[in-house]
Order: structure tokens, then C-alpha cells, then sequence
């Protein structure tokens, strides 16, 4: 049985660590793109194709606060790897709202125009 | 055959299974619980080991990964393969150091990845709203952006 159980902990290692490190790799060499990663698309009428980027602060501040939690809870769990660690509800709350944020940034953007074209059309 | 390599794991975690059964010393069912570890176990690391080696080759391409339906890189895939992660380096961790599965799983892991997931998912319906599946495709038939964005939203707004 401990011949099993360091089988399971090296093939974890080798998976996980190999998929976090081919990921990375490929983030850092541009493989996977991030390209306009804080960039999103709004309805142009004025463009060629009906859409136009603009650098977006929902997405800039979905940045930071992914980053802070997921840092947070990575360094917890490193402190104390005997159990998973609790989130203060306020960090929980704090992230869900910056997910909200982004999505009512991003929903106005690309809906807007569809949903003033909806009403023109009702109540003309 | 397509993929001899998957065959040959599986046919390998099945000679493993009959090797532990037949020619280890034991009582019979402490020999059928090693077994059916052993054999999983090794089926497990070879489908991962091959995936992972197609993927470092270049046969397996996650070039378009972040990709979004109008090209770019989409925000709420990125925050979903970083709490993936976090969230399976965590469980890796807390099994080795414990030796045991947490029980019950903390209901913050399930609300982050909820939350995550959530986004991910909505993020998708407001594309497929907006139409931006239709500017991916005008995009792709015009040769496609720089980055190969147009290809990018085809298979984006697949999903």
C-alpha cells in the first residue's frame, strides 16, 4: 500500500506540475495568446463590421481581484496544508461583485444597442 | 488505428491488473483492491502523460485556449484556468499532507469555482447575444486577424 500511495503522489506531481508548466510556458512564450486580454468589444455602427475594442476597467479590476484571491488562497493553503483554508466572506463577496461588474460592463457594451434597436422598433 | 497509444495504456493497465491478481501473495481481496489501484493508477498517468506529451509536442494545439469569440483573449476563461489551478494545486497539496480525501469539500472551494464557472458561462450567452459569433465569422472569411482571432471565435462561439 505505501508503494501505491507513492505512486499516486509522484503521478500527481508529474501530471499537475506538467500541465501548470506547459501552460505556463506557453503563456510566457506567446503560444497561448493574451493578446487585448483587457480589451473588450462594444456594438459600433460606425465600424466595418458592426464592433470596436476599448481598453475596459471591468476587465482590468477582474484582473486585479482574480489575482489577489487566487494568490490569497494559494498562500494560505501553502502556510497551512493540513486543511483547506476559509475565506472571509467579504473576500467572497468582494470577488463575486468584481465578476458582476465585468459582466454588467460587458452585457452593456454588446447589448445596449440591441436593446434600444428592440424598443425603436416597439415604441416607434 | 488512430491512437495506438491509448490502446497500448489500456491493454498495459489490464496485464498490470492480471500480473497483481494472479502472481502476487495476498488474500484475495486485498489483491483485488491492489489490482484495480495499480491498474487505474497506471491507465490514469498514461492517458495524462499522453496528453500532456501531445500537448508540449504541438499535436494537441491549446493555442486558441483564451480565446474569445471576437478575437483577443477573453477575460473570464483566464480567471477560470487560474482558480482551476489554484483550486487542484490546493486539493494536491492537502492529500498529500493528510494522506486522506478531505471530507466534505469546504463549501468556499465550491462557491470559487462556482462564482468562476458562473462567469464563464453568462460571459458566454452575452457573446452569443451580442452576435459577436457573427463578427468572428466575417473575420475569418476575410483572412483573419493577426492573431488568428477569426478561426478563434468560430470555435468559441461553438461552445
Amino acid at each position: 500500500m505505501r508503494t501505491l500511495a507513492t505512486l499516486a503522489y509522484w503521478e500527481g506531481i508529474i501530471l499537475l506540475g506538467g500541465f501548470l508548466g506547459v501552460v505556463l510556458w506557453k503563456l510566457l512564450t506567446g503560444g497561448i495568446s493574451l493578446e487585448q486580454l483587457l480589451e473588450g468589444d462594444a456594438q459600433d455602427p460606425n465600424s466595418a463590421d458592426g464592433y470596436s475594442t476599448y481598453v475596459s476597467g471591468g476587465r482590468t479590476q477582474l484582473l486585479g481581484a482574480t489575482l489577489f484571491v487566487a494568490g490569497y488562497y494559494l498562500l494560505r493553503v501553502i502556510h497551512n496544508p493540513k486543511q483547506f483554508p476559509t475565506l472571509p466572506t467579504e473576500l467572497v463577496g468582494a470577488l463575486a461583485g468584481s465578476q458582476a461588474l465585468y459582466l454588467g460592463g460587458k452585457a452593456r457594451a454588446l447589448l445596449q444597442g440591441r436593446v434600444q434597436q428592440f424598443f425603436n422598433r416597439r415604441m416607434p | 488505428m488512430k491512437n495506438p497509444e491509448f490502446v497500448l495504456s489500456t491493454v498495459l493497465a489490464i496485464v498490470i491488473t492480471f500480473v497483481i491478481a494472479i502472481w502476487v501473495p495476498g488474500e484475495g481481496t486485498v489483491k483485488v483492491k491492489l489490482a484495480i489501484c495499480y491498474a487505474g493508477l497506471v491507465l490514469l498517468f498514461l492517458f495524462g502523460f499522453l496528453i500532456l506529451a501531445g500537448i508540449a509536442s504541438g499535436k494537441i494545439d491549446i493555442s486558441q485556449l483564451l480565446a474569445e469569440s471576437g478575437g483577443g483573449a477573453s477575460m473570464s476563461r483566464f480567471q477560470l484556468l487560474i482558480f482551476t489551478f489554484v483550486i487542484g494545486l490546493s486539493f494536491f497539496l492537502i492529500v498529500v499532507s493528510t494522506g486522506k480525501f478531505p471530507n466534505p469539500i469546504p463549501t468556499e472551494v465550491l462557491t470559487l469555482l462556482g462564482i468562476s464557472a458562473t462567469t464563464y458561462g453568462v460571459s458566454k450567452g452575452i457573446q452569443a447575444t451580442g452576435g459577436l459569433a457573427g463578427k468572428a465569422g466575417t473575420t475569418a472569411g476575410n483572412g483573419g486577424q493577426g492573431n488568428g482571432g477569426g478561426r478563434d471565435g468560430g470555435q468559441a462561439g461553438g461552445h
